[in-house]
């Protein structure tokens, strides 16, 4: 009876206390760890590309008359940091963040707000402003042609009626 | 910092494990929350295998359309205050299955069919993760309880402002 315990003892004496104190003491966090992502709204464009990465659907857009809504609602994120692999701006950063314990589903919800541009002609607002600032100074150096401001509709009747002219319409 | 508990929460609590149609790792995490490792049981934590005797629900899983009619039952026969603690991204919002036909969707949506069974929630701590870490499943407990406050909050920012 005795000696099974005294054995005990000796196993506890060589293992020594496992338990960690954690609300109390940083928790054991490795580097490859992921958490909740940011977005850095100063830099991101609104291109779409992590909505599209996003297995779970937590990325979201959300698209009214002149504003585009970028939603990430951290309830349903899986961790996995398929967005900031696929951002092309570097806007999401993967953070270590894990103590996410909330009573309202709200509070875990991340809204990066775009203001649409608005087409010259018809008046209807189509991309985000950042996205197509990028576009511009990466496909017209120097000077801007006149169709790259209007929207995608705008754009290919503009086309069609200098194709005809051109014809010889 | 800490909070007071509420009054019927200020001794151990116990707490019973309903999966609900999970893939099985929230519920290995919160055996891991049990082992002397993270020893949830400094906090008065207990495992007890009846909801009848239970304070919490440790809810895991988005709630298929089979576990439904057991899940509202196992909810309705746990004595109030009712606290649910929602493990998992599944739980909190439906995770990858959120669309699915099958399945629920997450915590607010049952809480909708147990409110028109009858069945009051008094209060629910979402824990997200996939799967939670045994950490913040610990967290979410002294969430629960009262006896931390949530980190958490809504951010709501305008794109370019950085820039000018």
């Amino acid at each position: 009876m005795v000696k099974p315990i005294l054995k005990l003892i000796t196993v506890a004496k060589e293992v020594g206390v496992v338990t960690r104190k954690y609300p109390y003491e940083s928790p054991l966090l490795t580097e490859e760890f992921r958490g909740k992502i940011e977005i850095d709204a100063s830099i991101c464009w609104g291109c779409g590309a992590c909505v599209k990465a996003c297995p779970s659907n937590a990325l979201t857009i959300r698209e009214s008359m002149d504003v585009m809504e970028l939603v990430y609602f951290a309830g349903r994120c899986i961790f996995c940091g398929r967005c900031a692999d696929v951002c092309p701006t570097g806007a999401i950063r993967v953070t270590k963040e894990f103590e996410l314990a909330t009573d309202e589903l709200e509070d875990l919800e991340q809204v990066v707000i775009h203001r649409k541009v608005k087409c010259p002609i018809c008046g209807k607002h189509f991309v985000p402003q950042p996205l197509e600032k990028y576009v511009c100074e990466k496909c017209a150096k120097g000077e801007i042609p006149t169709y790259m401001m209007v929207c995608p509709e705008c754009r290919r009747k503009v086309g069609v009626k200098k194709m005809i002219r051109c014809k010889g319409g | 910092m800490r909070v007071r508990p509420p009054k019927a929460l200020r001794k151990s609590i116990w707490v019973f494990h309903l999966n609900t149609g999970s893939c099985n790792a929230c519920d290995i995490e919160i055996l891991d929350v049990l082992t002397p490792f993270m020893d949830a049981e400094r906090f008065g934590v207990k495992l007890v295998a009846s909801p009848r005797h239970a304070d919490v629900a440790l809810l895991t899983g988005p709630i298929t359309r089979e576990t439904l009619p057991k899940v509202v039952n196992a909810l309705k026969a746990m004595p109030r205050p009712r606290l649910v603690l929602a493990i998992g991204a599944c739980a909190v919002g439906g995770g990858i299955w959120h669309d699915s036909y099958s399945v629920i969707g997450g915590f607010p949506r049952l809480k909708k069919i147990l409110e028109e069974n009858g069945v009051i929630i008094d209060r629910v701590v979402y824990v997200p993760g996939c799967p939670a870490r045994p950490e913040a499943i610990i967290y979410g407990l002294a969430v629960l309880i009262g006896l931390l406050k949530k980190k958490v909050k809504k951010e709501v920012k305008e794109a370019g402002k950085g820039e000018g």
